[in-house]
């Protein structure tokens, strides 16, 4: 080192030169990044510019919007962020509105799609002898059964359901559609309402809380048909979100410390601004943004002529049903597979080999191009199962084997981050091994496997090519009537239009279709950050 | 445990759940050979499929013609479609991989702990984008900006110019104008540039790790020894997480030449041999790539069980081997030349 120092320090321009070197990589590195995010900014900007055409909306209706929404909003943000029990209930708040829509939406939807007496009938089916067991089970002394009996008989359920449904079809048909929208939103919304509360409270509370939200959907049904709508959307939107808001309103103003509980107007300040704005921007006939995202593209089907009147509800629609249908398919086996890895598969020997080799061919799987995966469940379900094409179930089992190795991937760091002194806190006081991964393991890995389970959602919403191999059709002008019918999926129909010669497709209805698969792609993975965030920071 | 008989103090467990305990273990593995049975039956479906299909049209035929036109002529050759997927894969990795490389470097060496939480969540929405909106954004947004300043000339020798050597006389080099062409409405260059946009995530996010797993005491002495930080991280750190880099590379590489979608859309469906003298004309030209090739067929109405349905599976078994071998490669690479430091 010494004799090394009289020339490195004399030497003033090398030294610069050596500063120099390390501040143009530095700059590179940074202009790497930059790019990347530019990327972002640039394919997102461009197609909600095209989708939402912000430049129509007159300047006075941005100063609406930021009286009535951005402002308040934004006062609210900086006030809540300072105050731990205030931002707590205001989480709640949010999660209980925002979650409750998306899921009474979603119930609403695929009910009015695949007919709600369907629904109903393989709801009942599939949830009633488990229900009977459990209770069942509470009574007796030796329980030990009672875990595969449900499993069993959840597979018996439905069995028998498929084979006496034309037989009670047309006797549940009598009934009107929101009776059985009810039966399948309203009673478990209350249902579990009740076992939370007798869990948490105690049983009188229970019932009078289930009671009370019992009587309010009364009054639902009954103010919709005094106006003359059909009940059945009202019930589910109040079944999904309602109930959950109304407990939890009640929950924090009832509770002793009414510390938090500004953070409820969270969700009231938001909405109450969209609708002001919206009331302020009629009053005074402001122009607002020149946008495609229209009802008439998210609530009606394709025209292939007058732009304008194109939608997308099918599409949306059939997205939505093969999607959930695959995570129906997949995530019980990746689970399953992932359990087997972490906590049975032994480290040596022949079967610990096989295991290794199982882990390889996972990391394979994964790397698949997608289209393989079409040819495979062309010529397996198709040609071989002779399935006829183009129809929900293909589509969903084809992309359940393609999201196969991201939720098996997913749920082993799940499983692995578990800590061991559980397992052995578990096993030391006489735990079997599926005992210690039913209490202890499953409920520790569970947020780790959900974030993974809505990662793979997320990414077969966008797969187009394994369903164009499958021929799904592009376009269809219903969504899918069941499970053995044929539907299509969103992002085929932006394949199919963006080719279009006339700019209104092109730059209008294809770029806004566009906006709404990104929204429910960023839903997805937002969600999936977020929870794997907090969990994270656990 | 005083005056109780061996019989109440049983430690085993009752029959049944023994039993049970043993049934959930067998559904569980069962789980897990599920997964083998996927690719064996990828294997076994698209070899049937192909090997029928090899039957009317010979091998050597398909790997060796140099025209693909299955739905009108007939003509079964393979090369102008691996040809388009090399182009589209050769120059997605040239931009990808760099500037890959260049991120996951700054996130794990340079970038605050702020940086890093908005990087990091914003290229794993790049990489969750739908690659049907990439080949969307392609083809409508960026192959106009592309086109923009095209063509491009630029002289390089305005007036033709005589040299003379002393012994092979005299050489006259004319006038040359290097000349980028306009592009095409379908073209490979702005397939090549979404397919890189859609792999940079993967790059930097594998690079990255493998960079963090490099022990911070190494770092340290380095530093200790009076190097720089840029003297750190190329000479150091990088070496250090060498095989993760590199298979980070082959996984992103594997990744762009199964990607279908964007170069369906963006790149178009006209399979043609490579130009050689005149390489630019590689990417302003439509071209077609081996899924975009299957996408067509799938996509060919009223197809029955010809031979053109028959292509597309041995297409997809070349494929479907060219992927899982650069798969292993990956693998092994990670495997064989890991540093282990404990």
């Amino acid at each position: 080192m010494g004799s090394n120092s009289s020339s490195g320090y004399t030497t003033d321009t090398r030294l610069r030169l050596q500063r120099a070197k390390g501040g143009l990589f530095e700059v590179l590195l940074v202009l790497a990044s930059v790019l990347g995010l530019a990327a972002l900014v640039v394919l997102f900007g461009f197609i909600s510019f095209d989708a939402l055409g912000p430049l129509g909306a007159s300047p006075s209706w941005y100063i609406i919007y930021f009286a009535t929404l951005v402002g308040p909003t934004g006062g609210y943000v900086l006030y809540v962020r300072q105050r731990p029990a205030v931002r707590k209930v205001n989480d709640q708040a949010f999660a209980a509105v925002v979650g409750g829509l998306v899921v009474s939406i979603f119930l609403y939807v695929v009910g009015d799609a695949l007919s709600p007496y369907d629904v109903l009938f393989y709801f009942v089916m599939a949830a009633l002898p488990p229900l009977l067991i459990t209770l069942y089970a509470k009574y007796h002394p030796r329980r030990s059964w009672t875990g595969p009996a449900i499993i069993v008989s959840i597979v018996l359920g439905v069995g028998v359901g498929a084979l006496i449904y034309d037989s009670v079809i047309s006797i549940i048909e009598i009934a009107a559609a929101w009776i059985a929208f009810a039966g399948f939103t309203t009673v478990p919304a209350l249902g579990i309402t009740y076992v939370i509360f007798s869990i948490y409270k105690n049983k009188r509370a229970a019932r009078r809380y289930v009671i009370g939200l019992a009587v309010g959907a009364i009054l639902v049904v009954g103010v919709a048909m005094g106006l003359g709508i059909d009940p059945s959307f009202p019930l589910v939107l109040y079944s999904g979100a309602g109930v959950p808001s109304i407990v939890l309103v009640a929950n924090v103003v009832g509770g002793q410390t009414d510390d938090g509980s500004l953070g409820l107007l969270g969700p009231v300040i938001v909405v109450s601004g969209i609708v002001a704005g919206g009331w302020l921007e009629r009053w005074f006939g402001i122009s607002g943004l020149e946008t495609w995202v229209t009802p008439t593209l998210l609530l009606e089907s394709w025209s292939s002529t007058t732009a304008t009147e194109a939608g997308v509800y099918p599409q949306i629609v059939g997205s939505i049903v093969i999607i959930s249908c695959m995570a129906l398919l997949a995530f019980p086996i990746g689970v399953g597979a992932a359990i087997y890895l972490e906590e049975y598969a032994p480290d040596t020997g022949i079967v610990g080999r096989i295991g290794k080799l199982i882990e390889i061919n996972i990391a394979n799987l994964a790397g698949v191009p997608s289209v393989v995966y079409g040819l495979l469940g062309l010529s397996l379900f198709s040609n071989m199962l002779g399935l006829s094409q183009g129809i929900v179930i293909v589509a969903a089992a084809t992309l359940g084997l393609l999201v196969l190795p991201i939720v098996i991937v997913s749920t082993q760091e799940a499983i692995r981050a578990v800590p061991d002194t559980m397992r052995m806190g578990s096993y030391g006081m006489g735990a079997s091994r599926w005992q210690t991964l039913r209490n202890v393991v499953l409920p520790e890995a569970l947020p780790g496997t959900l974030t993974g389970t809505i990662l793979a959602l997320g990414r077969a919403i966008g797969e187009t090519a394994p369903l164009i191999i499958i021929s799904l059709p592009t376009t269809r002008f219903s969504p899918p009537s069941g499970l053995f019918e044929t539907g299509t999926a969103l992002p085929l129909q932006i394949f199919a239009a963006s080719a279009s010669v006339i700019s209104e497709y092109r730059y209008g209805v294809v770029a806004a279709s566009s906006f709404v698969l990104l929204t429910l792609m960023l839903l997805m993975n937002g969600t999936a950050i977020v929870l794997r965030n907090r969990y994270e920071k656990r | 445990m005083t005056g109780s008989t061996a019989a109440d103090l049983s430690v085993e467990r009752d029959e049944f759940v023994q039993r049970k305990e043993r049934l959930y273990r067998w559904i569980f593995a069962g789980c897990a050979v599920l997964t083998v049975l996927v690719t064996v039956g990828i294997v076994i479906t698209l070899s049937l499929k192909a090997l029928v299909f090899f039957g009317a049209v010979s091998p050597v035929d398909f790997f060796t013609n140099t025209t693909w036109d299955p739905l009108i002529n007939g003509n079964y050759g393979v090369l102008p479609l691996i040809s388009g997927t090399l182009i589209v894969t050769v120059s997605a990795a040239v931009i990808a991989l760099p500037i890959g490389l260049a991120i996951a470097v700054y996130m794990s060496e340079y970038a605050s702990p702020t940086v890093r939480a908005v990087l990091k969540p914003a290229l794993e929405i790049l990489a969750g984008i739908p690659t049907v909106i990439y080949g969307y954004f392609a083809l409508v947004y960026l192959t106009p900006i592309l086109q923009g300043p095209l063509p491009i000339s630029i002289t390089i020798l305005p007036t033709p110019v005589s040299l003379a050597f002393p012994f092979f006389g005299s050489v006259t080099l004319s006038e040359y104008v290097f000349v980028i062409p306009s592009l095409r409405t379908f073209n490979a260059l702005s397939a090549s540039i979404v397919v890189a946009i859609m792999v940079i995530p993967m790059v930097s996010s594998i690079s990255e790790d493998a960079l963090n797993s490099v022990p911070d005491s190494l770092r340290q002495a380095g530093y200790g020894l009076g190097s720089t930080k840029f003297d750190v991280s190329t000479k150091v750190v990088i070496p250090a997480a060498t095989s993760g880099i590199i298979s980070s590379y082959v996984l992103a590489v594997s990744r762009a030449i199964g990607e279908t979608m964007a170069v369906t859309m963006a790149a178009g469906q006209s399979p043609k041999m490579p130009y050689f003298p005149d390489i630019l004309a590689n990417l302003t030209n439509s071209i077609e790539t081996m899924t975009a090739a299957m996408v067509k067929i799938a996509g060919a109405e009223s197809l029955g069980e010809t031979v053109a349905y028959e292509s597309m599976f041995a297409i997809g078994l070349t494929l479907f081997g060219m992927t899982l071998l650069m798969n292993l490669l990956a693998e092994l690479i990670r495997r064989r030349y890991r540093e282990v430091y404990d």
